[in-house]
């Protein structure tokens, strides 16, 4: 059954069911990727997925339902639950099907020439960046998840108010865990390299990266407990920033489930310097995209302009709530997920300062290079996180000896007001819907606890 | 689920290249799930995963494909494609050796035992349970302010055979509700949470004291709330029982698995016979408990699940292994294949991993503490199994002052190296409890128990903000 088979059906069966109203949303995914281990293939990925979610008013509620299974047999069933699970709402706040926007943003996030790499040049590029991590230094025991891999993916939309709105896009990737080992100490790096062609990735400069980041942990010790000075590079200032995303997200504060909330706008949280913004389209990141999952046109928004607070990020339905309009922030977990908020491309607005330049800046402190535990060592509610981290010392101005087994304590709320300083080496990540963006920061006020 | 002439025809084409094993797991699985926010409904979903993934083996080599369209055409089209990806990842010109022997074996046919499925139940009844612990949570003390109670039961049909003569049917029946509670004073606010689960159906929630567990997430939300910071450096931790058991899961569950000991990225590679722990610690994996959250009936490669004894009196006795796992370490598979879904090729992980209860009474564990931070309640974590390094949260935690438990303390992770504080645990209580929680890896998410007897750690970095 085609999807527009499967579309008409299920809306005319919906409508006879009584729903109102209704919307289906389709996801489409191909992808491949190939792992090797000792010059052996050790994974070899294809795979080919679809799947859709519908909702619908009924009783003058929202229902959902989904299923990856499209043939006929399944409608029934799903209507009748989203039947059901619309008779069990209680929240008052109706939830709306959106009838479309004027215009979208115009964004490019497909190559056709991605399609043109065949499997075995894939295969190829995976054997010679293992091969070429292996040969850069005696120390390195392994090259592990060596993954060169590729995926393409397709939303559609429509609902029965007339929205009919679809996008494609495609990536390429490549991962590289480098494991090295000297006098019993062991460390690894992970180097993640996301582009849209092949020819922008250079597996020699990404495997260098990978095998000079784990050589450089080598001989790591903890150190004293005490606060110092902390430079987030961008790769962590990233992870931060992300696992706080939530605080933006204006039905988290009506839920009481963020501090931050429409009262609150206005208000200065942030240092004088700092400006962070959601765009939907942003040339810098691969995660572009002109509609949210409610088929609102995305936008470009400041969150924090030069300190202050000046937008929180909605939906249709907390847009409704707060009076204000959707920001285009709408998004699914899943083709059958709820709607929920999230951010769009989300960065941090880089300075002109390079990274040696925000090194030298702080005499004494320490560089933050990875993070472990944000999912469990943080409390996203009060902004309260305590995680494990390796570095760098930085003593006077220079970057000298890697520190490990540290955590570093502090309070994400008090991080916008004590960033010192931001640096110029915005990077953004993106695994296809939306991306991350940061600059490198300087932070004051951080707690250390080693030895 | 699947015509059996067509299972062979697609094991056939999966092997016409040279492949050694050919393996089929192909599920139908129903998702409910009802999220009640402050008391109310405000989410409710249903969904059907569907689809089929094919997996070919070839020497120590794996080719995995996966589709949701299970129809002739496209899944021998899909055989076709992966067997061609064999002869690309064979060096030597293949020779066809392999043999499929379907019929060896009779159809094996398991499936969870459920008193009241959750189809056969009006969604409003969940609502009803839901509520009792939401309103409890809210009685408990007007510092609660949110309350999150979530219920989710997922239903997994799955069709496992390969050419060895695997041929089984199960259906796992896995039910949860995840409760949180939430109290603010000012802009601090801190949350209690507990998520019990099992292999059940609707009787699982009629079973379970809702009542209670709302007002012990309130009370730790609200003791939480009230607690000073926690103060960092190395001291003695005391990490009671039930979801405690997540630092043996992460810290030596994770690096036993095969995905690291097989290629030597683990610090327990190489160590079987040895000591690996004081001599007080004995810890198992246990896929054969009935109704218990982690169990299974058959892994996901359709081995029958077994009672694994990891360490024994500090001995560590068994790594737990998959089949390729077991093909790349010349060993056995210990019956812990498991995936997510049809979407993962299956690894080596853990189902319920319980370190054994001890001696001590816990009371005499506390009394024989001078100073150190005592950890009832224990949040998330992770590890890095290469290195051993693991982390993770306390969610409720007090100081022990002179034998005796003190005053609450918050915001304080605990760190270290699995290996080391295997060694460091120098008393093992009498009082073990299990807990639910989800497991995440390469081969996704799934449902496994944590569980221990309170365990004193003799020294540990404890990172606070103070």
């Amino acid at each position: 059954m085609t999807f527009t088979e499967f579309k008409q059906e299920l809306f005319a069966k919906a409508k006879d069911k009584g729903f109102t109203d209704y919307e289906i949303y389709f996801a489409g995914n191909n992808s491949f990727s190939v792992r090797v281990f000792d010059q052996e293939i050790s994974e070899y990925k294809s795979t080919v997925s679809q799947g859709v979610g519908f909702r619908g008013t009924f009783g003058g509620k929202m229902g959902y339902a989904s299923s990856e299974k499209m043939d006929a047999s399944i409608i029934e069933m799903m209507l009748e639950n989203a039947a059901a699970n619309a008779g069990i709402i209680e929240d008052e706040a109706v939830e709306k099907l959106y009838p479309g926007d004027e215009s979208y943003p115009e964004v490019v996030t497909f190559n056709p020439a991605l399609d043109d790499v065949t499997a075995e040049e894939k295969i190829k590029m995976a054997m010679e960046m293992e091969t070429y991590a292996k040969s850069l230094d005696p120390r390195v025991k392994m090259a592990d998840f060596c993954t060169i891999g590729s995926q393409e993916s397709e939303v559609a939309i429509a609902n029965s108010y007339g929205l009919d709105l679809n996008k494609k896009l495609n990536l390429a990737s490549a991962v590289l865990i480098a494991r090295v080992e000297e006098d019993g100490s062991n460390k690894s790096a992970m180097e993640i390299w996301t582009g849209r062609d092949f020819a922008d990735f250079d597996y020699k400069a990404h495997a260098q990266k990978a095998v000079d980041k784990a050589l450089s942990n080598l001989g790591a010790k903890p150190i004293p407990s005490g606060a110092y000075p902390i430079i987030f590079d961008n790769r962590t200032a990233r992870d931060l920033f992300s696992v706080f995303s939530g605080i933006f997200m204006a039905e988290n504060g009506q839920k009481g489930f963020s501090l931050l909330n429409k009262n609150r706008v206005g208000e200065v949280i942030a240092a004088p310097h700092i400006t962070l913004r959601d765009d939907g389209v942003c040339d810098l990141s691969l995660g572009s995209f002109s509609f949210d999952a409610e088929g609102v046109a995305t936008k470009q928004k400041a969150i924090i302009e030069n300190g202050e607070l000046k937008t929180l990020l909605y939906n249709l339905k907390s847009a409704e709530k707060d009076g204000v309009k959707s920001t285009g922030n709408a998004a699914k977990a899943s083709i059958g997920g709820a709607i929920t908020t999230s951010t769009t491309n989300y960065y941090l607005v880089p300075s002109e300062t390079s990274f040696d330049e925000l090194i030298s800046g702080v005499e004494n402190g320490v560089l933050i290079t990875d993070m472990a535990g944000l999912h469990s060592g943080v409390n996203p509610v009060s902004g309260d996180f305590s995680v494990s981290a390796d570095g760098f010392l930085i003593e006077n101005g220079k970057k000298t000896k890697p520190v490990e087994q540290i955590t570093i304590a502090g309070n994400f709320f008090d991080v916008l007001k004590n960033i010192t300083a931001v640096g110029g080496d915005l990077k953004f990540h993106s695994t296809g819907h939306g991306g991350v963006g940061m600059p490198s920061i300087v932070v004051d006020g951080i707690r250390v606890s080693g030895l | 689920m699947l015509d059996k002439q067509l299972v062979y025809d697609v094991l056939t084409a999966a092997l016409a290249t040279g492949g050694d094993l050919a393996e089929i797991f192909m599920e139908n699985t129903v998702r409910d799930s009802i999220v009640m926010t402050n008391g109310q409904i405000e989410k409710a979903n249903w969904g059907v995963d569907y689809g089929l993934g094919l997996r070919i083996i070839s020497g120590i080599s794996a080719v995995y494909a996966y589709t949701n369209n299970t129809s002739r055409d496209s899944l021998l089209k899909l055989a076709k494609d992966a067997a061609e990806a064999v002869k690309a990842s064979l060096k030597d010109d293949p020779s066809i050796k392999s043999v499929i022997t379907l019929d060896r074996r009779e159809w094996q046919h398991f499936r969870d035992e459920v008193q009241i499925p959750i189809s056969k139940i009006d969604k409003s009844n969940i609502a009803v349970k839901l509520r009792i612990a939401s309103d409890a949570a809210f009685q408990y003390d007007p510092l609660v302010t949110q309350t999150s109670n979530m219920f989710t039961s997922v239903t997994q049909d799955v069709l496992i055979v390969n050419s060895n003569g695997v041929w089984a049917e199960d259906q796992r029946v896995n039910t949860r509700v995840f409760n949180e509670s939430v109290a603010s004073q000012g802009n601090e606010k801190q949350s209690g949470t507990q998520g019990p689960g099992a292999k059940a159906g609707f009787e699982f929630l009629d079973n379970l004291d809702m009542g209670a567990i709302g007002r012990s997430t309130a009370k730790t939300a609200v003791t939480m709330l009230k607690a000073d910071l926690c103060p960092s450096g190395r001291m003695p931790v005391i990490i009671d029982n039930g979801f405690g058991g997540v630092i043996f899961h992460e810290a030596c569950g994770h690096p036993l698995e095969a995905t690291g000991v097989s290629k030597g990225a683990s610090v327990f590679t190489g160590k079987l016979g040895e000591v690996i722990a004081t001599p007080i610690v004995t810890a198992v994996d246990d896929g054969t408990l009935p109704g218990v959250w982690g169990s299974l009936n058959i892994d996901d490669e359709g081995a029958p699940t077994r009672r694994n004894v990891l360490i024994e009196n500090g001995v560590l006795k068994s790594y737990l292994i998959d089949y390729l796992g077991g093909l790349k370490m010349g060993m056995p598979s210990t019956g812990s294949g498991r995936r997510q879904s049809y979407r993962f090729a299956p690894t080596s992980r853990m189902t319920n991993t319980y370190i054994l209860p001890g001696k001590d009474k816990p009371e005499d564990i506390i009394a024989n503490t001078e100073y150190g931070l005592y950890a009832k309640q224990m949040g998330g974590g992770s590890v890095d199994p290469s290195k051993g390094d693991f982390n993770f949260a306390v969610l409720e935690g007090y100081m022990i002052r002179g034998g005796k438990i003190a005053e609450p303390v918050r915001g304080a992770t605990l760190i270290g190296k699995g290996h080391e504080v295997l060694m460091d645990i120098d008393m093992v209580g009498d009082n073990f409890e299990p807990a639910q929680g989800v497991c995440g890896s390469i081969s996704g998410a799934i449902p496994a128990d944590v569980g221990q007897p309170m365990l004193r750690v003799k020294e540990m970095t404890v990172g606070g903000r103070k």
